[in-house]
Formats: C-alpha cells, sequence, structure tokens
C-alpha cells in the first residue's frame, strides 16, 4: 500500500521536475510559499474545493495550480477514481517530497543567501 | 556524490566538485555541480565578464538607446555582427557602439570630462535620440569617476535627454551573471516609475528576461496581441527606454529567462505587488502550457485555445518529419544559463533526442538543479568548463551535435562535431511553433550535412574510397527509416519563408473591446 502510494508520488514528482519551473526559485523562503501555495491550491481544485483566486498574486498561483492539476488528471489516469481523503494523503506525500527535493535535501547553498 | 573528475583537471582538484555524472536513480539531491563561483587559477574559463552581462546581454536589447561605455574602446566588442538580438528600428542599438575610448593618460589625469564632451557629441551627431545608457568598466571604475554626476550635469543642461547609468565593472562578480543583477537593480531603482503608460487593454504584461534573438520577442507578441494583451514592456529584447519605465503598471510579470531577470520580477512583486510567472517559450507543449497560463490568469483562455490548435495543426506535421529523423542523436545541451533547462526535457519528448550532457558558462546552482531535474539519467552535467574539459567529454561522450556557443562550437567543429549555436541561434528564431520547427530543422542540417563525408574523413590515416559515393541529407537521413515513414504524406519537412519576422511587423491585429479596468497590481 505505502509502496503503491510513494509510487504515484514519484510519478507526481517527476512530472513537476520535468514541467514546470515555480519549485525552483531562487531562495529557500521563496521556495517554501510557492510550494506551499501551488500545492495547497492544486489539492483544492482536485478535490473540487474552492479555491482563493481573488488578489492578482492568488490568482497566479491558481494559474500553475490549475495547469498542474489538469495535467495530473490527464496523465494519471488513476488520480480520477481516487477519493477526496486519498488525494489529499498523495498531495501531502508530494508536498513532503517536493519540499525535500528542493529545500530540506537541497544541496544548492545559495538557498539561504539573505541577500537576492 | 558521483562528482566527475576529468583527466585533464586532476592538477586543478577543485574542479571537481564542478562536474557531475546523473546516475540510474538520482535526483538534484545526489547531484550538484558548484555554481556561480570566482573560475578557479589554472582553469581557462569561458566565461564573460560583469560588464559583458549588463551591457551585452541586458542593457543593449534596448532599442532606442544611445549605449555608451565608459571605458577603453575594446570594451565594446560584442556589437553588430556578433550580437543577433535585432530590433523593429532598424538594429539602431546594434548597429552603432559608443565608447569614450580611455587611454592611460585618463587613468592618470580623470576620464569625467571625456565622458561629458563623448556624452554631448553622441547626443548631437544623432539627434533623434534622446536617451543613453553608460557603462562602467574596470578602467573608469577603478579611477573612481562619477558618472552619475555626470550624467546629471547633461540632463541639467539637456532637459529633453534622460540617461541611465550602470555600475557594473567587469571585476564586479564571477561572471556576466554579476552584471545581470547588477543592472536589473539599477533599472528599477532608478528608473522604474517615472513613466505613466497609456493603457490601452484590461489585460498587461511585462515580458521579462526575453532578448529577441533573432526575432523571439516578435514571435511572442504576435501571439499576445492575438490574445488581446497589451504588452506594456519587454525586458529589454526589442525594448523601448521610455516603455521600461513603466514597469510598475502591469498586471503580470511573464519571465521567461530567470537567470537574468528574476532579480527586477522579484523586486517588481515585492514594490508594486507584480506576480511573477515563470514560462517557457520553447517547445509545443510548454508553449501551450504559457499561453493557457496567461490566458486563465486573464479569464481569456478561450483566446489562448484558439491559437494552440491553429499552430498545432499547422506545424505538428513538420515537427514530426524531423522527430522521426532525429531520435536517438546524442546532444550535448551547453549554452550559457537558461537554455540549459528550458531545452533539457521538451527537445527529448518532442524531438526524440538524448541529452548526455548539460552545462553552464555563468549558471547559477538553482539553474543547475532545473536542468538537472529534466534531463534523463546518464547525463554529464559541467559547470564553468575549460576548454580542454570540454574536448573531453566530446571525446568521451561522441555527441552527434551540439548546441553551445560560438567559441565553443567551432572548437567542437574541429573535433568533428557539429555545432549549432544555442545563444544567438543559426537560422532562427526558436520560439513559438514555428520557431520550434526551425530549430528542428537546423539540427537535422547539422547533423546530416552532407559535407560530413569530406570534413569527418582523416586523410593521414582513413582509407579514401575509390569511386564516387556522394549520398544527399535525405539518403543519410532516410537509410534506416520504414517505408511507412519516408512515404508518409501527413509529415512534411518545413514550409515556412526564410524571413518570418518582416511578416509579423506588418501584421494588423483585431481589437478586443475592454470591459472593466480589472486585476491592476498596484
Amino acid at each position: 500500500m505505502e509502496d503503491s502510494l510513494n509510487h504515484k508520488v514519484e510519478q507526481l514528482v517527476d512530472y513537476i521536475m520535468k514541467h514546470c519551473l515555480w519549485q525552483f526559485h531562487s531562495r529557500t523562503w521563496d521556495r517554501e510559499r510557492q510550494n506551499k501555495e501551488i500545492l495547497a491550491k492544486t489539492t483544492q481544485i482536485l478535490c473540487d474545493e474552492p479555491v482563493d483566486k481573488e488578489t492578482p498574486e492568488a490568482r497566479c498561483y491558481w494559474v500553475d495550480a490549475k495547469s498542474l492539476a489538469e495535467a495530473f488528471q490527464t496523465r494519471y489516469p488513476w488520480l480520477n477514481a481516487m477519493g477526496k481523503d486519498e488525494i489529499k494523503g498523495l498531495m501531502e506525500g508530494l508536498k513532503e517530497r517536493i519540499d525535500f527535493l528542493t529545500i530540506k535535501g537541497s544541496l544548492n547553498e545559495e538557498l539561504n543567501d539573505p541577500r537576492y | 556524490m558521483p562528482y566527475h573528475e576529468f583527466e585533464c583537471s586532476k592538477c586543478i582538484p577543485e574542479r571537481k566538485q564542478h562536474a557531475v555524472d546523473k546516475g540510474p536513480g538520482e535526483n538534484v539531491t545526489d547531484a550538484l555541480p558548484l555554481g556561480y563561483q570566482n573560475t578557479i587559477p589554472g582553469s581557462i574559463s569561458e566565461r564573460g565578464c560583469a560588464y559583458c552581462g549588463a551591457k551585452h546581454v541586458i542593457g543593449t536589447p534596448m532599442k532606442d538607446v544611445i549605449h555608451m561605455s565608459h571605458g577603453p574602446v575594446g570594451c565594446t566588442y560584442d556589437t553588430w555582427q556578433t550580437k543577433r538580438y535585432i530590433s523593429d528600428n532598424d538594429n539602431f542599438q546594434l548597429k552603432y557602439t559608443y565608447a569614450t575610448d580611455m587611454k592611460e593618460k585618463h587613468i592618470v589625469f580623470g576620464a569625467e570630462k571625456l565622458l561629458k564632451q563623448n556624452i554631448i557629441e553622441a547626443f548631437k551627431a544623432f539627434p533623434t535620440m534622446k536617451r543613453m545608457t553608460i557603462y562602467q568598466t574596470c578602467a573608469s571604475a577603478l579611477i573612481g569617476d562619477d558618472m552619475n554626476a555626470i550624467a546629471q550635469e547633461v540632463m541639467d543642461d539637456m532637459p529633453d535627454v534622460d540617461i541611465f547609468v550602470c555600475n557594473s565593472p567587469g571585476f564586479a562578480g564571477p561572471s556576466q551573471s554579476g552584471g545581470h543583477h547588477k543592472i536589473n537593480i539599477a533599472w528599477i531603482n532608478q528608473k522604474v516609475g517615472q513613466v505613466e503608460p497609456k493603457i490601452t487593454s484590461d489585460y498587461v504584461i511585462n515580458y521579462v528576461g526575453e532578448y529577441n534573438i533573432q526575432g523571439d520577442q516578435e514571435v511572442m507578441l504576435d501571439f499576445f496581441k492575438r490574445m488581446g494583451i497589451q504588452v506594456l514592456s519587454t525586458f529589454t529584447g526589442n525594448g523601448s527606454y521610455d516603455d521600461l519605465r513603466a514597469m510598475h503598471k502591469a498586471h503580470l510579470n511573464v519571465l521567461e529567462c530567470a537567470r537574468s531577470a528574476e532579480y527586477i520580477c522579484n523586486e517588481l512583486r515585492v514594490r508594486y505587488g507584480i506576480p511573477r510567472l515563470d514560462i517557457d517559450g520553447f517547445g509545443f507543449g510548454p508553449m501551450s502550457d504559457t499561453l493557457m497560463k496567461i490566458g486563465m490568469f486573464f479569464g481569456i483562455e478561450d483566446r489562448a485555445r484558439a491559437i494552440i490548435a491553429e499552430e498545432t495543426a499547422k506545424w505538428k506535421p513538420e515537427l514530426d518529419w524531423y522527430r522521426e529523423r532525429l531520435t536517438g542523436k546524442k546532444v550535448c545541451l551547453w549554452p550559457g544559463g537558461s537554455k540549459l533547462w528550458h531545452w533539457a526535457h521538451v527537445i527529448h519528448a518532442e524531438m526524440g533526442v538524448n541529452v548526455v550532457s548539460v552545462y553552464t558558462k555563468f549558471g547559477h546552482q538553482g539553474d543547475m538543479e532545473k536542468g538537472i531535474a529534466r534531463c534523463e539519467e546518464g547525463a554529464l552535467a559541467i559547470d564553468d568548463p575549460n576548454e580542454l574539459e570540454g574536448l573531453e567529454a566530446l571525446e568521451r561522450l561522441k555527441p552527434d551535435v551540439i548546441f553551445t556557443g560560438k567559441r565553443p562550437g567551432e572548437v567542437a567543429k574541429k573535433v568533428g562535431v557539429p555545432y549549432l549555436n544555442a545563444h544567438a541561434y543559426h537560422n532562427g528564431p526558436y520560439k513559438g511553433y514555428e520557431g520550434w520547427v526551425r530549430f528542428a530543422r537546423d539540427i537535422y542540417n547539422a547533423i546530416y550535412s552532407p559535407i560530413h563525408q569530406l570534413s569527418l574523413v582523416d586523410i593521414s590515416k582513413d582509407e579514401i574510397p575509390a569511386e564516387p559515393r556522394f549520398m544527399t541529407q535525405r539518403m543519410i537521413s532516410d537509410a534506416t527509416l520504414s517505408a511507412e515513414i519516408t512515404s508518409s504524406t501527413e509529415m512534411r519537412q518545413y514550409s515556412g519563408k526564410y524571413d518570418t519576422i518582416a511578416a509579423l511587423r506588418a501584421k494588423t491585429y483585431p481589437s478586443f473591446p475592454r470591459t472593466s479596468t480589472q486585476l491592476s497590481a498596484t
């Protein structure tokens, strides 16, 4: 069961790494914000929940999230068979993995530079 | 950590941390070279300097400007015939280049008078040009000339002119990337917010980190105009000085080259609340995603869909023709910075080529993270390589073609590896749908050029066949393809014109009625 979940998470990770740019902003604080906002909105879209897109900033995050959710649903049909709780569990695992790859486990020595 | 040690660099042990092999199952937390470090003494780097990054990459693509270097005349080398960031005002900024021509006596006695004389002389020589940028060089920085004071004196005397001063001498950073940073920050500090633009659309963007290489910006502008989007400014390819002073009024910053221009986007986000959307403008899939994202931001995704459908129907059969003939070919992707990650995945996904190595001359570790994440397993990733390392990598990897700049590219040709210019292009533009087919066509021509039948033969040792055996490109490329592919009536070779930009400049666009002043970020 866990292997299956990890396998699914890795498929989603692979898509993000090959097709997206938002996860690789220059600094830790920026990556934390990007990962949190975009993956939270992606989860809401996948679960048919309301998404905040009122401010320009929120709308920009929503755009990346919407594009990601549509790609996931098109490429990974197994996602459409999952319930909302399962999707949320999957997306939590995805967020954890993306945070590791781009922040916690990153070898990028510039991430914590206080200046841009 | 699978560091890659070059045989030729064993005498420079620090170099080992600048190259890694992406092994099976490994990711960016297993393998990442150092980046944006001072070049190691003893390693002959191929980088540019911080002055070059400020002036020749970002400053000079601005089209309606007198670009003056305050320093020795040699600093102005990169100009007409070496750069290809064209503009729609007859390439003024490329044709004319200016330097104050500092000599030893100016180093001793100062060059402020010389600078003022040159500024006034240039404005008088080109009376229609009312905007100027002045670039500090190593020489003028070391003697401490106060360029800002001189510029202000001239502006006081000539109220109709405006001057931007960029203090980014060559030594102000490990590479050209230091200059990118400096000019980004200098521009927003000195100039953004000074001009109030005329807003003509409900949908207003800055297009940032785009340098109009052989017309790339104009291809993208065509898509934006077809969607009814006003492009307030382009930072900086084919961009106008005064438009760039009005960047603060856009609703969205669309960022192409984050390596060279993320700084100004980040500052516009903090100071004016304009969000930053990172995009890929290369390849059918990424281009479609980009148009859809911008369309969704403004609620006009139907307009994006129409463009995607039209362009894909027109150009996909031509991309497919090349894909069939390029699949499996090995590529060294050795550009300067952002194309490392713009191209790393999409050339594999859409053209079938295998990226066996990525390198960057001036990228940071963040660029390598993007590039390594996107390329396939087995690739060799190198930061700031020297020429011997490049040659050793070519010998080991035996690529079918290399995408790089003109200097390492000519070296590659000498060892029998065809080269395409990744910076200035061969026959661009490469952006957009048609541009992507032009890129595929150029790759095909590079790999399958009949000249290799002669140029790759070493007459000192290879046996020269007695019978004439000249083969055309098609005979070589189609030799192993099935009849189904070679006789396909669906797929076809590139059908576009030599010059695709002239038609865009003459084009008229539909007007879209305005509905509101929504989405103002300020």
